[in-house]
Formats: C-alpha cells, structure tokens, sequence
C-alpha cells in the first residue's frame, strides 16, 4: 500500500478500508436480530359462544306455510327455529306467529312465546301466553292452542279470555272449525261462555 | 189489553250478562249464535231461552237485539211470562214475546198470542185471543 507523507492521505486510505469492511458487518448481521412479536394489532372478532352455534341447527326468522285440504292457507313465522333432538319432523320455535285464512275471507291470527311444529303429526302447537285476534273481532288470549295442519281445526287447550265486537267474553274451550254441514267457518266457544255487555250510554 | 209487569223501573244501560253453553260465531258475518241453556240478566230481568242470536246495531260494538227462541221465559222479582220466542231491544228496553205468551201474575194467568213488555217503564201490553183465569182470593 502506497505510503503517504502527510496524515490527510493516511487517513483516507484507512477509511477506504475499514468504512467498507463496517458495512459489510452491519449488512451480514442484519438478518441476525428478530423483532419482537405480535406488534401487528389482533384480527377483529365478534365474541359469539362458537361452540353452541356449531352444535345447534338454527334457522333465523324462519317461514313455514301449508294449504289444508278444505283451503286454509296457514302461515307460521317466527324469530328462531331448532330442530327437536332425536325428532327429525319436530320443530321448536321462539316467539311465533301463525296465520290462519279460511277460503272465506276469514282470518285468525296467534301470536305466542313458542311453539312446536310437529311435521309427521301434522300437528303445530303454541304455548306460553297466546294471543288471538280475529277478522270477527274476536280478542282473547289462551295458554296453549293446537292447530291441527291438515284440516282446519285449531281449538285451545284450556280456558280463554278476552273480548268479542260488544262486551267481554270468556269461555271453557275455543275451536275454530269447519261446520260439516253448512261448510261455514264457525269460531265456537263452548265449555261455558259468559258475555258482559255494557251498552253505550 | 194493557197491564202492569214486573213491578221494576229497568235501566236499559245496565250491563247485559249472557251465560250459555256454547257460542257459534261465523267467521264470515261475524253472525253469534248462543245455544244451550242460554240466560240473559239484566238488573233484576231474567230471561232464558234454548238459543239466543246476537243482533248487531250499526256498529259492530253495539248490540241493538237479543233474539232467543226455542221456548222462552222471562222472569222478574214480582212476575213471570212464557213463550216460544222473544226479542229484546236493549237499548228500549223493550221485550216482545210472540207464540203461546203465558203470563202469571200470583194466582192470575193470561195467555195471549204476542205481548210487548216495556222493562222501563213496567208494564206489558198483550193482545192476539187474549184469555184470563182468575182463581178468587179465597177459593183454594
């Protein structure tokens, strides 16, 4: 190496030397040093119980409609549906509607806390605090009401409160059915009825 | 023949209680049909009947008739009468008994064929072959 009189020269050709060999140090020992984990902030995601969503069938605002034979046009909804254990055919239901058309024109509506729709019985039940209204005018709430799904016949279980068109009513038994005869839609209160009218001043 | 009847001075806006067996509603003209041992109290009015039809006004909350037949009676505190079908007004207060009217007044019967019973104001008018049986006082 060629030999400098003056310290300026010296100097530089050192540098020359040691300033390339430094950055071929750093450079090799970059890879050398990791960063220190999970900085990156974590995936958003929603705390829903996963287990119970993946052991349960659950069907959202489910809709469930059928024609019996002498025409009523039945529609259920409701806000959540889960199939019976071990019952392939049997459905429970929370809060659920049903909606009865007889070809008359005619509806019955229920409104109840739940239900169980029983596919090979052809039979829906609704429990819980029932409530029935009527095209007729008719509003009375019920325990426990079953509807049979091939024939139009929907009769409570129990006794039934409410009010008609004119005055309150209550009764032992409510069935809606077909007059075999006439063939006329006939909303029947038997097991005891009483109706209290106050007429109009 | 006009006569007094049931001795009481009927409020027509009292409440009207209709107890039966069963009650048919069509659900296509709302018509009600109570049947099977039907009693309709009002006040201190009593009537029964076999079947008794709800006639609505003009609007469906109010009820202008009550039409019962199948053998009818009506009884209050002081009298009774009998026959094969009624109708009664509410909002008159108005009964009119058709078919086979038999009243009793204590010992006294008068049949008639029709009868109109005005519950406000206590008396009844009868006619149609009017026919009265007196038993004296004292015979027994």
């Amino acid at each position: 190496m060629a030999v400098f009189d003056n310290r300026h020269s010296r100097a530089v050709a050192y540098a020359k030397v040691i300033l390339p060999l430094a950055a071929l140090a750093m450079l090799a020992t970059l890879f050398l040093f990791d960063r220190a984990p999970g900085t990156a902030d974590s995936i958003p995601y929603a705390r829903v119980d996963v287990e119970t969503l993946a052991r349960e069938q659950r069907l959202g605002n489910p809709t469930y409609g059928t024609v019996t034979e002498d025409g009523t046009a039945i529609t259920f909804r409701a806000n959540a549906v889960r199939p019976e254990a071990g019952e392939s055919d049997v459905v429970n239901a929370a809060r659920m509607t049903a909606r009865f058309e007889t070809p008359d024109g005619a509806t019955l509506d229920l409104t109840a806390d739940e239900g169980v729709i029983d596919g090979r019985a052809r039979i829906a039940e609704l429990g819980g605090s029932v409530d029935i209204v009527t095209s007729t005018g008719y509003r009375m709430t019920t325990d426990r009401i079953a509807a049979e799904l091939d024939r139009s016949t929907v009769e409570t279980t129990g006794a039934v409160q409410g009010s008609g068109p004119a005055g309150t009513l209550e009764a032992g038994r409510m069935i809606l059915t077909q007059d075999a005869s006439s063939g006329q839609y006939l909303l029947v209160f038997n097991a005891g009825v009483k109706l209290v009218y106050v007429p109009q001043k | 023949q006009q006569i007094a009847f049931g001795g009481l001075q009927q409020d027509p806006t009292a409440p009207v209680e209709v107890t039966a067996d069963s009650l048919a509603v069509d659900q296509a003209t709302g018509l009600a049909t109570f049947s099977g041992n039907v009693l309709i109290g009002q006040g201190e009015m009593r009537m029964s009947a076999a079947q008794v039809v709800v006639v609505y006004g003009t609007t469906s909350e109010e009820i202008e008739r009550l039409e019962a037949s199948g053998g009818v009676t009506l009884a209050t505190p002081s009298d009774a009468a009998e026959a094969d079908s009624a109708s009664y007004t509410i909002a008159s207060g108005e009964v009119t008994l058709t078919g086979n009217v038999l009243v009793t007044q204590g010992a006294n019967t008068i049949a008639a064929e029709r009868m109109v019973i005005d519950l406000t104001a206590g008396t009844g008018r009868m006619d149609g072959r009017v026919k009265t049986t007196f038993t004296p006082s004292g015979a027994q």
